[in-house]
């Protein structure tokens, strides 16, 4: 049985193409039906015919599907139309009929259509929202506030919810937006007589999986400490099934052009589908990257961590990451700061945190503990570890033309004392056209991707260590990547590409271009990460449109951090630059509710929790389900807020402080039991995966 | 043991010259063109040079090239000095010999197009079709400052 949905949909104007990614990524096939207009009146155009939404042949169509899906919504509650012509379909509720799935839909009470109103079910048990009585008909969610950005387009601004599945009985944080009105999000209010009244009635269909005709779904979570006052009365739901159709929450962006990694609704979508028992062809595998797993930052206010206490920290949440991978069969893979060894003096990278005299020996001590987690992880598969360079030129691969005073290493086969070629020749002829006699005595077959070329009078190394290195070639790429895995090998890992996994996330995002991932290929990598543009601040190169090259993988990225800008203050911290912590970095202090009351109000430390943990994991859901990417974070520049006596302690506000006397807050330690809640509440779509499954799933549903 | 592949509704084969597995190319569509040549020459005043910086009249710059209707040269000149250029070509027999001395000239000595750090582009030939086996381009400094000629050259079928 293939899985099959049908999307409904008003026009392609507006459409997401996420919608459809989504379920490319999935495996499950779908078909587009759009509605001729707002009203009842509409037709819904369908591949088969035309048909009244009322009518036995559009009921007879849509029973082939396992799922018919509700696109469209709206942030006005006093529109009078949107999907009104859906109303007949909520009352097509045989064993035959499709699940129904409606996102964020526009029941409300504006709408005056007779046709709508006398067909709506007199026993549906949410209230319909009332743009003239907000506050009797539905329910402000997270504080109440209008959004910073409009609602339901921006890409930042994440709105907070922790919810809790009473079926599942699990808790997770998922941006929730049932209802939007003035910019401010809302849950529904149930009418608890009717849901009594639907949840003690016996109801057959495939999708009540508790053989009833109503069932809540999902309901805002109870809070876990007095500090959190954000509570909402025992009448606030979340989701909701009646009969067979879902009532949840938005599921993607009003937007068409992002068909990539920044829907940050998309959990519903997926939760919707399982619920439906759309069975997909494929899971989605989740993975979590880091880069610079073990690295020092400075050692002032406000924390004053000294160099041993980062080392604590890290030591104390890697050993935790890597019993979570060992756990949940996961592998967190990390891009390790290389080129220390011989292109930089920064003590707090990983070579010289180690081996540097310049560090006292209890420090390189420290780092050295962190450092035998991370190569015990890399030996048993759960803390990976690749090759990740900032010390070329600029930064990353082929970051500018020419990488000044570079410094290689020595032996193997590239490194000094032995001449190399370090740029192009400077006569490149293809073989098949070379004129005989031309070719001079140093030539040699250079291949690139399809492209061979005889190179002759090629630029060399010299027998010297130190050098300035043209960036843009392969003869260059195979230096550096040689040296980097020359280091990787000196820090006592047996490989510099992540094990079996044959990959790397690369420094800046940059992978180079052609010559760098033929380097690559030849170094025995499979893929690495990589940014569209892909030797930034050069700028001359973007990654192929398909991101697969000659067999060789460019994930996309997408970053996680709880700050932008050097190492995070917190979840939010006063008086602080924006880009110094989370909220600011994210604009999720809407209309002033976090920062206005951040000391006064205990709760608004709780909100601005809620708000990164949903803003953070709905972009890691997105880079898994959309983009098929990596998700990534930079754990000193993540963890500094913790308490580095209470390192693992999970978030408790204000009753648990960190050294500048903020709520502590562990990045790594909530990020990964968030996605795992979520991981636990879609078995039938996610699992916990490697990078390895995410080239293999792209190779399966992209093609070549 | 062969290895063996169901190579019609019916018909199991083993893998060998004559029956290889069947394959579908991935990520490659067909091009009709091929990079042959990149190159960065010194233009100077020496007569006879060319984008290979031989001055040995009688050798190509490319051969081979009779499956290329036209080449196209890119170049990118760091300077405007006076500079001509003079592209040569002739056919060659199946052993390769071209069939006779010398050359047709197909592009006489004429001034490079473009100004100082820009990019310019020349059809060869400039009109009708091309398919000789060997071409020669020359480049040559009529005036001015010796400098840098960075070429590239495409065939297309």
């Amino acid at each position: 049985m293939q899985p099959k949905v049908c999307l409904v949909l008003n026009n392609l104007g507006n459409f997401n193409r996420a919608w459809t990614q989504i379920l490319r990524n999935l495996g499950i096939d779908y078909t587009l039906c759009i509605a001729t207009s707002t009203t009842t009146g509409a037709n819904i155009q369908t591949p088969q015919g035309v048909f009244s939404p009322s009518s036995p042949d559009l009921r007879g169509y849509f029973r082939q599907f396992d799922a018919v899906i509700l696109c469209e919504n709206t942030n006005n509650l006093a529109s009078t139309s949107l999907i009104n012509y859906s109303v007949f379909w909520m009352g097509w509720n045989d064993p035959e009929d499709p699940a129904f799935l409606f996102f964020n839909p526009h029941f409300s009470a504006a709408i005056g259509e007779s046709a709508y109103n006398s067909n709506f079910p007199s026993d549906f048990p949410i209230v319909r929202p009332n743009p003239s009585d907000i506050a009797g008909t539905l329910y402000a969610a997270d504080g109440g506030t209008a959004s910073s950005l409009v609602l339901g387009i921006g890409i930042t601004g994440g709105r907070g919810a922790c919810v809790l599945f009473p079926a599942e009985n699990i808790r997770a944080h998922v941006i929730s937006i049932c209802s939007v009105q003035s910019n401010i999000p809302y849950y529904w209010k149930l009418d608890t007589a009717k849901h009594s009244t639907l949840a003690s009635t016996t109801y057959t269909h495939r999708v009540a999986r508790n053989g009833r005709a109503g069932e809540i779904l999902a309901v805002p979570a109870p809070p876990t400490s007095s500090e959190d006052t954000e509570t909402y009365p025992a009448d606030c739901v979340v989701a909701y099934r009646y009969r067979n159709s879902f009532w949840l929450p938005a599921a993607l962006h009003r937007r068409q052009d992002i068909a990539d990694d920044r829907n940050p609704y998309l959990f519903w979508l997926l939760y919707g589908l399982q619920l439906a028992g759309v069975r997909p062809r494929y899971k989605l595998p989740v993975q979590m990257e880091t880069d610079h797993p073990l690295q020092a930052v400075g050692t002032g206010a406000p924390f004053n961590h000294a160099i041993t206490t980062q080392m604590g920290i890290l030591e104390a949440s890697w050993d935790w990451m890597r019993d979570f991978a060992r756990q949940r069969n996961t592998a967190i893979v990390n891009g390790l700061v290389v080129g220390t060894k011989y292109r930089s003096t920064d003590v707090g990278y990983h070579w010289n945190l180690l081996y540097s005299t310049s560090r006292t020996q209890a420090e390189r001590d420290a780092a050295m503990r962190v450092h035998q987690i991370l190569v015990a992880g890399h030996r048993e598969g759960t803390t990976p570890c690749g090759v990740h360079d900032h010390t070329i030129g600029t930064n990353g691969y082929w970051g500018g033309s020419t990488a000044a005073g570079f410094v290689r290493h020595s032996g193997l086969r590239y490194g000094a004392p032995n001449d190399v070629p370090i740029a192009r020749g400077r006569c490149c002829v293809a073989p098949h056209v070379l004129p005989a006699g031309v070719a001079g005595a140093d030539a040699q077959t250079v291949q690139v991707g399809d492209t061979e070329l005889i190179e002759w009078d090629i630029p060399t190394s010299g027998t010297g260590t130190t050098f300035d290195l043209p960036a843009g070639s392969v003869h260059a790429a195979r230096i550096i990547i040689e040296s980097e895995i020359e280091e990787m090998l000196a820090l006592g890992f047996p490989d510099g590409y992540c094990g079996g996994h044959k990959y790397t996330n690369t420094a800046a995002n940059n992978s180079g271009g052609e010559c760098y991932w033929q380097a690559l290929k030849e170094f025995g990598f499979r893929g690495v990460r990589s940014a569209p543009e892909c030797n930034v601040p050069y700028r001359t190169k973007c990654v192929t449109p398909n991101r697969y090259w000659n067999g060789f993988h460019l994930v996309p990225h997408k970053n996680l951090d709880n700050v932008g800008d050097s190492y995070s203050l917190g979840l939010y911290y006063p008086d602080a630059p924006a880009e110094r912590h989370a909220v600011g970095t994210y604009r999720l202090d809407h209309s002033g509710d976090i920062s206005a009351n951040w000391t006064t109000q205990p709760v608004a430390a709780w909100r601005a929790y809620r708000r990164v943990l949903c803003q953070l994991m709905s972009r890691w859901l997105s880079t898994t389900a959309v983009a098929l990417g990596g998700a990534y974070f930079h754990p000193i520049h993540c963890l500094m807020p913790v308490s580095p006596s209470r390192v693992l302690e999970r978030f408790d506000g204000w009753n648990i402080l960190n050294a500048a006397n903020q709520p502590h807050y562990n990045h790594a330690v909530e990020l990964l039991e968030n996605m795992d809640a979520v991981v636990r509440l879609l078995p039938e779509y996610l699992y916990w995966g490697t990078i390895t499954d995410v080239m293999d799933h792209r190779e399966r549903v992209m093609g070549g | 043991m062969p290895v063996r592949f169901l190579r019609n509704a019916s018909e199991l084969a083993d893998v060998s010259w004559e029956t290889p597995l069947p394959v579908q190319v991935a990520n490659a569509k067909p091009v009709p063109a091929d990079t042959l040549l990149v190159a960065t020459t010194t233009v100077t005043a020496d007569a006879n040079r060319d984008l290979l910086g031989s001055a040995a009249t009688e050798l190509p710059t490319l051969d081979g090239c009779m499956q290329y209707r036209k080449l196209v040269w890119f170049y990118f000149r760091a300077s405007a000095a006076d500079t001509t250029y003079r592209v040569l070509a002739r056919a060659t027999d199946q052993n390769g010999a071209p069939l006779g001395a010398g050359w047709q000239e197909i592009a006489p000595a004429t001034p490079l197009p473009g100004e100082a750090n820009s990019w310019n582009r020349i059809e060869i030939p400039a009109t009708t079709d091309g398919y000789y086996d060997q071409y020669r381009i020359e480049v040559r400094l009529t005036a001015g400052n010796s400098y840098t000629l960075t070429s590239k050259i495409v065939g297309v079928r």
